[in-house]
């Protein structure tokens, strides 16, 4: 049985369900009841119960794409800032994708300190060690752009239902963007006045992110200082 | 302030409470821009703020707990809180006060979850009025909650104590003063757990009881309070 409507607020503590169900992020199980462990928005579906969290932040997790910012160098690899409470471990033979003879070549021609990084979580351990890769097209350095900060929570936000949000601001913004797990995000474009123009859309998107119908009031901001034209 | 004859006269405080009756409670989510999480609480002449940082790396690292977040609490009076300049500091009470507060939040914080990590709570009392400790575990926790950090239920704090005789709650710093005993409490309003219990002074022990029921009442409006303030952070939003 439950007891909150769906894309309800709640708080922790507050009880949602009785029974059976599946239970997510977001919220935990004590006995039969379910309840929210943080403040966020209930995402009901059948038998799953999940929280959206509007606050809180990154925590690493397999498999995702993050932003990182080098911050020290070792013998092997590099450790990356993550935004979150752990940094992340990369080695030369996880960004080069081949074995890496650490005797005869430096690896410090391949990154240095401050350089942004787009990579991969290959694992994180029971003890929150975060492994990183970044082998795949269009991750390791990046070159040029514009790195821009939201909050993590609202992430699923900008990418939008089957990345929506994501195409409206690439289309319509005449950008590209890269958007990392962590509220990272890089923003790539030739009209100087279009990619502050994303930046601004992006501020609203993390400040407005529990609204409806942001898609559409996003296009037509974009589309505006579009027809302003630059003078 | 002389100490008056009667505290409670035709069943009235000297602010003119019953004695079931709480001061007036404001609590406020996400006052702070700067903290991952924040609150104040208003709870008559008392103004407490809390601000929380983390989960964030632990400094420094031979601290860390290889498979638990750390919680770190520091309680603080500002130095015009009170009528006499408070030096400030950390002194012997509010090395004491930090160490219970943390004591308090703990058990329904999911520390698991966030290993070698710390997390951070600051309280800040800027005017006291007795029962700051309260107030601010009732901040903490709501700052704790606004950082998102997973709880298990929320922490709702108050004081109960006895003067002339009655028990009675929420007591201000003159009935402090002048009264017979104080007892802090700080609880889970879900599951009726106690996380916090000091007493100064002495109860019988069906007196006790009583207080205990009249802290467990308190507890009940506050822990109301605390999800308001959650609940409008958001809502105001909504209607932009």
């Amino acid at each position: 049985m439950l007891h909150i409507q769906n894309r309800e607020l709640v708080v922790p503590g507050q009880l949602i369900a009785e029974g059976g169900y599946r239970v997510h992020e977001g919220a935990f199980r004590e006995g039969e009841q379910v309840y929210a462990s943080v403040v966020g928005l209930a995402d009901l579906r059948g038998q799953d119960i999940q929280i959206i969290p509007l606050q809180g932040r990154y925590i690493p997790k397999r498999g995702d794409v993050v932003i990182g910012v080098v911050v020290d160098s070792h013998y092997s690899g590099w450790i990356l800032d993550m935004d979150s409470p752990y940094t992340g471990n990369l080695f030369v033979s996880d960004l080069l994708q081949r074995k890496v003879d650490l005797v005869r070549e430096d690896i410090n021609q391949y990154l240095s300190m401050g350089d942004v990084v787009v990579a991969k979580v290959k694992d994180v351990d029971e003890r929150m060690r975060v492994q990183l890769e970044a082998g795949e097209p269009g991750m390791g350095r990046v070159e040029g752009g514009k790195l821009v900060k939201v909050s993590p929570t609202k992430v699923p936000r900008v990418i939008g239902r089957k990345g929506s949000m994501l195409n409206t601001l690439q289309d319509v913004g005449e950008c590209r963007l890269r958007v990392g797990q962590n509220g990272r995000i890089m923003i790539w474009g030739r009209d100087p006045r279009m990619i502050n123009a994303v930046v601004e859309a992006l501020l609203m998107i993390e400040r407005e992110a529990h609204t409806s119908g942001l898609t559409d009031r996003v296009h037509l901001m974009l589309e505006k200082i579009k027809s302003e034209g630059g003078e | 302030m002389k100490k008056p004859e009667k505290l409670i006269v035709d069943g009235k405080r000297l602010d003119g409470r019953t004695p079931d009756e709480l001061r007036p409670l404001k609590i406020e989510a996400g006052i702070l821009e700067r903290a991952d999480g924040s609150a104040s609480v208003e709870l008559g002449a008392n103004k407490v703020l809390a601000a929380v940082y983390g989960p964030r790396e632990m400094h420094p690292r031979h601290l860390q707990q290889p498979d638990t977040a750390v919680l770190r609490c520091r309680y603080n009076m500002a130095p015009f809180s009170v009528d006499e300049r408070k030096r400030p500091g950390p002194d012997r009470r509010s090395v004491e006060i930090s160490k219970v507060t943390r004591e308090a939040l703990e058990p329904v914080l999911f520390l698991e979850l966030y290993p070698r990590s710390a997390i951070d709570v600051f309280i800040e009392v800027l005017q006291a009025d007795a029962g700051t400790r309260t107030a601010g575990i009732t901040a903490a926790a709501v700052a704790l909650a606004d950082a998102g950090v997973p709880m298990r239920d929320m922490i709702s704090s108050v004081a109960v104590g006895k003067i002339d005789d009655t028990r009675v709650l929420d007591l201000t710093k003159d009935e402090d003063n002048w009264g017979t005993t104080d007892m802090p409490i700080a609880m889970m309003p879900r599951k009726k757990l106690i996380t916090l219990l000091q007493m100064d002074g002495h109860f019988a022990k069906e007196e006790f009881g009583q207080a205990l029921d009249l802290a467990f009442k308190g507890c009940e409006q506050i822990y109301g309070a605390q999800r308001q303030a959650l609940r409008d952070k958001y809502a105001i939003k909504k209607g932009e």
